[in-house]
């Protein structure tokens, strides 16, 4: 049984002037089966992000259904959805979503505190965590005293702290230089090979070239996807590449 | 033509594009120069000036004037840098846009001056409207007749305006001094910038600490009135020192000492609050000390007035226990038949009878006291009076058959027996030595004494002896003599009595007394040693005036100052909203319910701004017994009236603090949410 099932999924806005309606996502549909790596790639404006807010639980689609373990997305209720999230997701942000006044230490354990737990259990779960990032020296220094890809790492970190069924990613690699992004990327593969369900949602080759399967939308819907199958990273970079090409130039694939 | 438009409006534009922050200070500005208006009006007002006791009313308010201009200044000061930090990156932004720091100056000025405009304008009308309100309730206070004339005071409005003109200019001198400084990135991120995690600054904290406990030890320990004044205002800029440093220093330590704990810290309801917290407090700590310390001063101002006002009429019986005193500086049969004759003799003209007749003899020495050993050589006194708490009194000997006359009571001393009865202090020892004299035994202490003007007047407690016989009171009267040379203290016959007749009439009475009192000193001045003639009603008005005046200006300055703390409490839940937002939504989206983020914001908000006000009750508390000591100064020994006036107003207070923290609390969960 797949972890995530997309189903139908729609989700029009109306304007806030006049009663024109926008469709930001048309129908889309697919599945993630437990242990994948998906990216989702596509211009601004295709609809990506609207996509991930509802599969985060952010925001309702209009129609469809969202399946995430089982759970349909669109029967949690509005106050039980953060700690559904909480519960069930990890995220990590383009702009970090550190918050400053918290050491790398503190930024890492806010889920798990929110939920309760006991600091002793915490400390268990802590080392290993920001070992497995390459952040453990790095425990008592504020947000503002670290570099951009340790920012990130932080908040991979906190995402995977509760070991969440799946890893939302929205644009991981947005704000850092090349180094950084590899390392992050690399970080990502390493998780997605111990188990870890990601789903990323991005603009650049280079990071979707990590993912297992790509999925492309195009004004609101999956308008193709490509599988890793045997290829190595270059390869699938270069796939992805001619895939987006023929995009831009209206073909259809 | 159009360039030169072109500042103005862009002048108008910032400040309609801020008029959540604008506004508030523009109404401020307004209140601040109306209360001044009102204030001067009063002060310079010829009717006012023409009332019984209006003289004597003015040279307070005057002093309110003052107050008023200065506490205006570091107010408006303060409330300005707000505004410049939000504006900051509007200006950046204009810089950005090729405007060079001139323009920006050019906007700034155009900026001021409209608020200035505005501000006067408004401040002005409404200081006229209210001036006669202020006016009607102050010729109730004193007793006067109101006058249904409206009078503006044209002196008044140039003073504030030109008053103003300069706190203004200040102001803007400050502000382009922090534009100036800055470069155009800085300007853009300045209400951004990420700031270092504060630091805990221990060692501050624990002068903070220290510096309180020692102000409030003082203030506690101090028992003399006189040394009280000077402690008081020592022990008042430790506090207000201490509770800068522990607001600033004191409240960053303990969320960090708190942050160590770790069972306590990682837990929902402390982990974001806590840390939270640091921050805030680094950089609130400033502003909620001052809202604390303006707090203290409106509670303090309030309850003393307020406590000064009700207790007038008792505090003026103290001071004229009879309607006419004649007090004569002798015993001598010859003096006191003159001046108990004149009185028979005016009375008699006016028709009128002595009623509640007060009459009795003593001495009035000086001594300083050492434990129970008072001394009374002046040059030893002089040494005594330079410690720190010294305990001077005034020594009024009377016999004890006055005593008993007095007081219905039925007392009998033996040799080297007393019975004292200290004012404004206790008297804790068994015995009395004099100086130079002997040790008396102390028999008794009396619950009472009738009032004596010379002691409520003075600063100093009193400690009245009353001894065997006539014959030690001239035993004292001569050892004095000997000490004290020219300066030697009389004997006094006290003669009081009250008049059932009007003010006017006491008056009258008053001062033909003094005109035949007069002619005794003129006839016989070979034995004349001095009368002092107290006339109550002719006292009245003024004393009404001093009371009356200093209540006023407790109500005004009251107002000024709840205005300010209110200011500085919605500034800080606006611009605090507006950092926090992108925290919550961050919190969000890490999956913190929506009750977790309300419940947290509470709690810290509530602590936050509750701080302050439990920090100026405690500080209240402590200088109760100060402020108490001080007020028997004025001749108001009723403690019992000043907890309760003081309870009364912390209350009141208290209420409207909560009032106003709803009102403004509300904003910053608008913001906070994202409603805006």
């Amino acid at each position: 049984m797949p972890i995530l099932e997309v189903t139908n999924v729609k989700k029009t806005y109306t304007a806030r002037i006049g009663s024109a309606k926008v469709e930001a996502l048309k129908n889309v549909t697919f599945s993630a089966e437990k242990g994948e790596y998906i990216a989702i790639m596509g211009e601004s404006g295709s609809g990506k992000t609207t996509l991930l807010n509802i599969l985060a639980a952010l925001d309702k689609p209009t129609g469809g259904s969202v399946l995430l373990d089982g759970t349909d997305l669109s029967k949690v209720k509005e106050r039980d959805a953060a700690a559904f999230r909480r519960d069930n997701l990890g995220f990590v942000f383009q702009d970090f979503n550190l918050l400053d006044t918290f050491t790398v230490r503190d930024n890492i354990l806010l889920p798990l505190v929110l939920t309760g737990m006991s600091y002793r259990d915490m400390e268990k779960k802590l080392l290993p965590a920001a070992e497995k990032l390459g952040i453990a020296a790095l425990l008592d220094k504020y947000p503002y005293e670290i570099s951009g890809g340790q920012k990130q790492r932080t908040a991979a970190a906190r995402a995977m702290i509760t070991e969440p069924k799946m890893l939302l990613a929205d644009e991981p690699t947005g704000a850092l230089d090349s180094k950084a992004s590899d390392e992050l990327l690399s970080v990502f593969s390493r998780l997605n090979a111990e188990g870890q369900t990601i789903l990323m949602v991005t603009h650049s080759v280079k990071a979707a070239s990590h993912a297992n399967r790509v999925l492309f939308i195009k004004d609101g819907e999956v308008f193709h996807q490509i599988y890793r199958g045997g290829c190595s990273n270059e390869e699938l970079y270069k796939k992805i590449s001619d895939a987006l090409t023929l995009m831009a130039s209206g073909g259809n694939a | 033509m159009t360039q030169m438009l072109l500042y103005p409006k862009l002048a108008v534009n910032g400040i309609k594009k801020n008029r959540r922050t604008y506004l508030p200070y523009i109404l401020t500005c307004s209140g601040m120069i109306m209360m001044y208006y009102i204030v001067s009006f009063l002060t310079l007002s010829s009717f006012v000036g023409e009332m019984k006791g209006g003289d004597y009313m003015q040279l307070i308010l005057y002093f309110g004037c003052g107050v008023m201009v200065v506490f205006s200044a570091i107010f408006l000061f303060y409330t300005n840098s707000f505004l410049i930090r939000r504006r900051k990156t509007e200006f950046g932004l204009y810089n950005i846009l090729g405007m060079d720091k001139r323009n920006i100056s050019r906007i700034l000025f155009w900026e001021t001056l409209i608020i200035y405009a505005v501000s006067m304008a408004a401040g002005i009308s409404c200081g006229i409207l209210f001036s006669k309100l202020a006016e009607l309730a102050l010729t109730r206070m004193l007793g006067g007749t109101a006058s249904y004339v409206f009078n503006v005071e044209l002196k008044s409005i140039v003073h504030a305006l030109v008053y103003y003109a300069v706190i203004f200019l200040l102001i803007m001198i400050n502000s382009l001094r922090q534009i100036h400084l800055a470069n155009p990135i800085e300007l853009m991120h300045s209400e951004s910038s990420g700031e270092k995690p504060p630091k805990a600054n221990y060692f501050l904290a624990i002068i903070g600490a220290v510096l309180l406990g020692i102000a409030y030890y003082m203030a506690v320990v101090i028992k003399q009135p006189v040394s009280a004044i000077f402690v008081f205002f020592i022990s008042v800029i430790m506090v207000i020192a201490a509770t800068y440093l522990l607001f600033i220093a004191g409240s960053v330590a303990v969320c960090r000492a708190l942050q160590k704990n770790k069972g306590y810290y990682y837990k929902t309801n402390h982990f974001i609050s806590v840390s939270r917290m640091a921050y805030r407090m680094k950089r609130n700590g400033a502003g909620l000390a001052s809202i604390c310390i303006l707090s203290t001063m409106v509670l303090v101002t309030l309850s003393s007035t307020i406590c000064l006002y009700i207790g007038e009429e008792d505090m003026l019986r103290q001071r004229y226990p009879r309607n006419i005193v004649i007090d004569t500086y002798t015993t001598d049969e010859k003096l006191t038949s003159l001046t108990h004759g004149a009185v028979e003799k005016v009375l008699d003209e006016y028709g009128e009878t002595p009623e509640n007749v007060l009459q009795y003899s003593y001495l009035d020495i000086s001594g300083g006291f050492e434990e129970d050993n008072v001394i009374l050589d002046p040059d030893r006194i002089d040494e005594l009076s330079n410690s720190l708490d010294p305990d001077i009194r005034q020594l009024f000997i009377v016999t004890v058959d006055d005593y008993n006359r007095l007081m219905n009571k039925n007392e009998t001393l033996s040799d080297g027996e007393v019975i004292v009865y200290p004012t404004k202090g206790d008297y804790g020892y068994d015995t009395i030595t004099l100086d130079e004299y002997g040790t008396f035994t102390v028999k008794a202490r009396a619950e009472d004494f009738v009032d004596n003007g010379v002691d409520s007047m003075q600063m100093v407690p009193s400690l009245f002896i009353f001894v065997k016989d006539e014959a030690v009171v001239k035993e004292l009267y001569e050892l004095q003599l000997g000490i004290y040379g020219s300066a030697h203290s009389y004997m006094h016959d006290y003669y009081g009595f009250d008049l059932s007749c009007d003010e006017d009439r006491q008056t009258d009475i008053g001062n033909a007394l003094f005109d035949e009192i007069s002619k005794i000193k003129e006839e016989y001045p070979d034995d004349w040693t001095g009368v002092s003639i107290d006339c109550a009603a002719k006292d009245r008005t003024e004393f009404y005036a001093m009371y009356g005046g200093l209540f006023f200006l407790g109500i005004l300055l009251g107002a000024v100052f709840i205005a300010a703390a209110v200011l500085i409490m919605y500034y800080k839940q606006v611009s605090e909203g507006f950092e926090d937002k992108s925290r919550y939504e961050i919190l969000s989206k890490v999956g913190m319910t929506k009750k977790e983020i309300r419940q947290s914001i509470n709690s810290q908000v509530l602590t936050v701004f509750f701080a302050p006000l439990i920090a100026s009750g405690v500080h209240m508390a402590f200088a109760f017994g100060i402020i108490a000591r001080m007020l028997s100064l004025f001749g108001l020994t009723d403690a019992g009236l000043f907890a309760i006036v003081t309870l009364c107003c912390f209350g009141a207070f208290g209420a409207m603090y909560t009032a106003v923290y709803f009102i403004t609390s509300r904003s910053y969960f608008r913001i906070v949410s994202g409603k805006e």
